[in-house]
């Protein structure tokens, strides 16, 4: 890496700039003052993956760039790397997925309302948590497109709203308002926790399911859609209805990006009784336009892409009155409609969901906003997961317009991952050995397949990372590709 | 048994407690540094609603939150599974149960509630149990947990048969009698009764209610399962889960065993029935076990389950450990509510021997609270003219006697004494 790449790389860093647009735009005299200021205003601000970088260092690459002519170029008014301090700085974090991140002044922000809470605690419940839970579910209706605030309620996770939507399943089962032997259809790339609660709520009270066999690698949302209206056909066939389609926004492993609107809208005319869109991921790293995509329940985590400390969800409804859906840990707001129930569960630490506007003011200090972040990491994700393919000789498992924030990479298929264990062994390996902490993921291959990709790397992108973060994790893999290693090691 | 034991014990494994010297006993103004947080200027009598968090337990609290924002992965993999088992397996000792497979942690009683009562659920759905088949429950039952019933036992075709309880009271005799009646009714016209929900210290108003009497009494009277709402109990009064003898007994450890919020154990006996129950938030682990289910649900921040190690060493800076605590906060909540009820000219709602860490205080009836909405309005009142938070219950009585609960603690102890002391 010669000299000039290493001052690009370093103001790259240390200003959050793309290292292509560093090079073609300048900056303004005037924006080198407060840029100037900035870093020497935070003293807790520097560099660790280049050493020993400083101001006057910094001064130089603008002094540099001053001279020329240039367009102005608004810059992050955010310090990324003090806001992500807390961040392990020796792991390679390309896992934003699973976990989410949340910046320090989101965290300040929780503690101040865990204190308030523990300075007095009945004056905080009878004064101040309605009136802030009502503040971020305005703040998410706003952002979701959502029509009032009614259809915007509150709740810890994905998978707390699962368990509510389907419990709402099993009580029309047992209130006879569905018979034995209907059906719910969902795909079968459905997260885990959701396939669980679909079997303790909908099989047990006497549902069938029917999963969605998509493709994987993939090649385009009409795969997709004929896999799913195959499905559909199933649901309905020897007289069942299909009372509940649950249709991944985003799946999580393999992380592909579902065409939802067009799914929704077959389900409506194929007669589905009720659609939910399971959208962990959704806010934060796509567009998320709750009345354009028009199904019955809509859930997502602000804790993954939308830098909310763990954990909150919501789930919007979209008839809330007509739903009788419940939370099912029942406190004194019982029948009082779903958002209310949902804002008192009994006490607990409910900081995480007060936040929301700290959060989106976070957000807006970006240009851009959350469009801005969005469009960002999705072009860094692509870059990176190009870069990675590139290196190891293997392809993304969708076209770029099907990932989000996250993309799989193909492993090396001389790795031998044989199952969903060899997966996730080697995943700790490389947390262990490499601190690289990236999911994999097994997809079995086909009868037939000659040395196929059986592993996928589902590679994230937020505002912390760094490109060396890739570069640890393709040298990793090159490192054990290299060296002979297969995942047979981990079956003695 | 069933508590924290002062003495060295070295029975087992974890060390829970080694008396210390007497030196190293906690001081006035370390309990006052410990909850300095609590807003000055408020007189905190109402420990029972939320109750408290040192600050010791909360900063350990910070560095487990802090260790899943560092890299919640590993987290998730290497340390979250290992701290709640040994967080279960404390508090297995805590309540004497015999398996640590036996405890379950949960956010609250009120979840609690929820796990239980859903199991019941699912027996009228399923037709393990007939409609109309009943579940018996006190009148001062925790409006949450009433709530729960209806949503759970009252939709899935079930009905609830209420006791209720004299108050004032002057004995357990009279609860023990009351119940009896309650339970002849639920079993009337072949009706079995399928679940009894007792609680082990009421709310509001606030008692001791003699469980191991019910639940005997229970057993006798062919009850199928028993649910012990102790939201109170551990920390306040002695936990023997064993002796106590009920089938699911759950308890808080935010209100008096200082863990911040929030955090409950759920004991639920061994029996065939027992892995009936299900976490209703349902994730990877379902059907490993309720305590399995309830370690996981879900990514959220569960740092407050994590600390009872932590606040076990906190206890054991008080001289007598827990059992020192309780008995101290007993006798000056007794103490303070015999001045009180001197100086207004009524009396304690129970005997001293039914009050917990809790007592109930007439308020003089001149204040003329004759509805739980005046007993709100006076409690904010007090609240925002006096700040002076005590939640206020109104009985409606033929004489119209009301009460105020009020709760002593190690610090509220230090800080009457410190009022008494200006005076003299």
């Amino acid at each position: 890496m010669n000299i000039m790449f290493f001052l690009f790389s370093l103001a790259s860093t240390l200003f959050r700039t793309p290292i292509s647009t560093l090079s073609r735009s300048c900056l303004s005299s005037q924006h080198y003052f407060r840029l100037f200021s900035m870093a020497a205003k935070n003293p807790h601000h520097h560099l660790e993956e280049n050493g020993g970088a400083t101001t006057v260092m910094a001064a130089d690459i603008l002094n540099r760039h001053n001279s020329s002519s240039c367009k102005k170029r608004k810059l992050f008014d955010i310090d990324v790397r003090s806001e992500f301090s807390h961040h392990d700085p020796a792991v390679a974090r390309i896992n934003n997925g699973s976990f989410g991140s949340c910046p320090s002044s989101v965290i300040e922000a929780q503690q101040r309302y865990q204190l308030r809470f523990l300075e007095q605690p009945d004056d905080f419940y009878f004064n101040h948590l309605k009136p802030s839970i009502l503040r971020s579910r305005e703040a998410i209706k706003t952002l979701i497109n959502a029509d009032h605030v009614d259809e915007i309620s509150i709740v810890d996770n994905a998978t707390t709203a699962a368990a509510i939507v389907l419990q709402q399943v099993k009580w029309s089962f047992f209130e006879s308002k569905f018979n034995p032997g209907d059906t719910a259809v969902m795909l079968h790339y459905a997260y885990g926790a959701v396939k669980k609660s679909v079997e303790a709520y909908v099989t047990r009270a006497g549902g069938q399911v029917i999963e969605v066999k998509m493709p994987f690698p993939v090649a385009s949302n009409h795969e997709i859609i004929t896999a799913f209206r195959n499905a559909l056909e199933v649901g309905k066939s020897n007289n069942r209805k299909v009372r509940l389609a649950i249709i991944d926004h985003i799946t999580s492993m393999p992380s592909v990006v579902i065409p939802v609107k067009e799914l929704v809208k077959m389900c409506r005319e194929e007669g589905v009784d009720r659609i939910f869109v399971d959208a962990a991921h959704a806010i934060g790293s796509i567009r998320v336009d709750v009345k354009e995509i028009g199904a019955d329940f809509y859930t997502s985590n602000l804790h993954k892409w939308l830098f909310c400390p763990p954990s909150i969800a919501f789930l919007h409804c979209r008839t809330p009155e007509l739903s009788n859906l419940h939370h099912p840990v029942v406190s004194h707001e019982y029948g009082n409609g779903l958002a209310i129930e949902s804002s008192w569960i009994g006490t607990r630490d409910y900081s995480a969901q007060l936040v929301v506007p700290e959060a989106l003011e976070f957000v807006n200090r970006f240009e851009g906003g959350i469009d801005g972040i969005m469009k960002w990491n999705h072009q860094k994700v692509i870059e990176m997961a190009d870069m990675l393919a590139k290196s190891w000789g293997t392809n993304l498992g969708t076209p770029p317009d099907m990932c989000s924030s996250m993309a799989m990479v193909g492993l090396p298929a001389c790795l031998e991952i044989m199952s969903d264990s060899d997966g996730l062994k080697l995943r700790s390996h490389l947390r262990e050995f490499f601190k690289v902490e990236v999911p994999i993921y097994y997809r079995q291959p086909k009868v037939g397949e000659v040395n196929p990709v059986t592993g996928y790397a589902r590679i994230s992108h937020q505002i912390y990372n760094i490109v060396d973060d890739y570069y640890r994790l393709r040298d990793a893999i090159n490192n054990l590709v290299n060296s002979g290693f297969t995942c047979k090691v981990f079956h003695d | 048994m069933g508590e924290i034991r002062s003495q060295g014990d070295d029975s087992n494994h974890i060390h829970l407690a080694k008396k210390p010297k007497l030196s190293s006993f906690i001081t006035q103004s370390q309990i006052q540094q410990e909850f300095a947080h609590h807003q000055p200027g408020v007189s905190r009598l109402n420990n029972g609603s939320f109750g408290s968090c040192p600050g010791s337990i909360i900063a350990a609290q910070k560095r487990w939150q802090l260790k899943f924002l560092q890299q919640p992965d590993d987290f998730f993999f290497n340390q979250l599974p290992t701290q709640i088992l040994r967080s279960r397996t404390l508090i297995k000792e805590i309540i004497n149960a015999d398996d640590v497979s036996e405890v379950s942690i949960v956010d609250n009683a009120t979840t609690a509630a929820a796990i239980v009562l859903q199991h019941v659920g699912w027996a009228f759905a399923e037709g393990r149990f007939n409609k109309g088949d009943a579940v018996v429950m006190l009148h001062c039952a925790f409006q949450a947990v009433k709530k729960s019933i209806e949503a759970y036992v009252t939709r899935a075709g079930g009905s609830v048969i209420v006791v209720h309880l004299p108050f004032p009271i002057h004995s357990n005799e009279e609860i023990i009698s009351e119940f009896r009646k309650g339970l002849a009714r639920g079993k009337a016209n072949g009706r079995k009764v399928r679940l009894a929900i007792i609680d082990h210290i009421t709310s509001m108003p606030s008692l001791i209610i003699p469980v191991r009497e019910l639940v005997k009494i229970c057993r006798e009277e062919g009850v199928s399962q028993v649910f012990v709402d102790a939201a109170h109990a551990v920390g306040s009064v002695s936990v023997d889960v064993k002796d106590i003898g009920a089938d699911f007994y759950v308890s808080n450890l935010h209100k008096w065993l200082f863990c911040p919020p929030s955090v409950a154990l759920l004991y639920c006996r061994k029996s065939s029935l027992s892995s009936d129950l299900h976490h209703p938030v349902v994730s990877h682990e379902y059907g490993n076990g309720l305590a399995i289910e309830s370690a996981w649900i879900g990514t959220r921040d569960y740092s407050s389950q994590l600390l009872v190690p932590e606040v076990i060493d906190f206890i054991n800076r008080f001289e007598g450990g827990i059992e020192g605590i309780r008995n101290r906060n007993h006798e000056a909540v007794v103490e303070m509510a015999e001045m009180l009820a001197k100086a207004w000219g009524t009396s304690l709602g129970s005997p001293p021997e039914m009050c917990p860490s809790m007592a109930m205080v007439g308020l003089p009836s001149s204040l003329g609270v004759l509805s739980d909405d005046d007993a709100s309005r006076l409690r904010n009142h007090l609240r925002d003219q006096f700040k002076v938070e005590v939640p206020i219950h109104y009985q409606p009585l033929k004489d119209t006697e009301v009460g105020s609960r009020e709760e002593g603690d190690a610090t509220n102890k230090i800080k009457s004494e410190a009022k008494f002391e200006e005076y003299d």
